[in-house]
């Protein structure tokens, strides 16, 4: 199980990622080539209840800290804490077979 | 600022060295601003020498995805892996495209001076608001003028603040916070009677 999942990782960092070399990191290359600014964010609660950004972008995965305008973290209760939900996984066309 | 960003670079081992001129350019850019700034107080040059410095380091330029909040993400793809962080000024404000205030009430409306009880038709006004806004929760904080002291207004602010969160439990809302600013946050200037009054307020934030 370890190894195939060690095979598919590879082969999708292989053949799907890679090709951002340049200093210019706002741009997805691959197959599911985008300007980053087009990503789908979900919210992922952590464990302490308070709410993350998250974008599941094919090989990367993307993190941020939900803030109110007070640079406060927002814990909205929108989840129980450790669940992720709404679009996340929407803004690629990679499966997320792991 | 510099220094710290050159001692996480030290450990890199397979980073380019790069001079990043410009970078080391504004950084001089700014402190010549500040050099001449200071030398129009006193007459003296401030920074008599400008240290030179080569910073090893790769660049790396994001991009910037805005969240359904309407806040600024940097983010990164740097081929396999991707990088994340919330746009924020150094006071830890983050950075927004509209602004997420979805309803500010002028506390003279709804408070009596040094009060924070909420009369029967400004209960009636909240809870209009409240049945028609569609948020999924509400974080909730009051402001007050600079009058007093700021003990005296934290609390204040937060009184008016739980009354109005009060009003919003009564309305079947769900309450994410409630704060009290006192006079820490003022949004005018506190030197006109126009300034404190747009000071004197509630702002209600709509997390969706």
């Amino acid at each position: 199980m370890k190894i195939v999942r060690f095979a598919v990782l590879a082969t999708a960092a292989a053949t799907l990622a890679a090709c951002s070399v340049g200093p210019d990191k706002s741009r997805d290359g691959g197959v599911d080539a985008k300007n980053l600014s087009e990503l789908e964010w979900g919210v992922w609660v952590d464990p302490q209840g308070c709410d993350n950004w998250i974008a599941d972008d094919g090989v990367e995965g993307y993190m941020a800290r939900r803030l109110d305008r007070y640079g406060e973290p927002v814990c909205s209760g929108v989840a129980p804490p450790g669940v992720a939900t709404g679009p996340f996984k929407e803004g690629s066309s990679i499966p997320d077979v792991l | 600022m510099a220094n710290r960003q050159a001692a996480s670079l030290r450990g890199a081992a397979a980073g380019v060295a790069l001079t990043l001129a410009s970078v080391l350019g504004g950084a001089a850019g700014a402190q010549a601003d500040q050099a001449e700034g200071a030398r129009a107080v006193d007459g003296a040059p401030v920074i008599a020498t400008q240290q030179q410095r080569v910073v090893r380091g790769e660049r790396y330029t994001p991009g910037i995805s805005v969240t359904p909040d309407g806040c600024e993400v940097w983010v990164m793809d740097d081929g396999a892996e991707g990088y994340a962080v919330a746009n924020v000024r150094p006071d830890g404000t983050p950075v927004c495209r509209e602004i997420n205030v979805c309803g500010v009430m002028n506390t003279d409306q709804f408070f009596a001076t040094d009060r924070w009880h909420i009369g029967q038709s400004g209960r009636e006004r909240l809870r209009e608001f409240f049945d028609e806004a569609t948020a999924f929760g509400y974080i909730i904080a009051g402001h007050t003028d600079s009058r007093a002291s700021d003990e005296y207004n934290m609390r204040l602010s937060q009184r008016r603040a739980n009354s109005v969160a009060e009003v919003a439990l009564d309305a079947g809302a769900r309450v994410i916070d409630v704060r009290g600013y006192g006079e820490r946050q003022p949004r005018a200037t506190n030197d006109t009677a126009e300034g404190m009054a747009q000071n004197r307020r509630v702002e209600i934030l709509c997390v969706r």
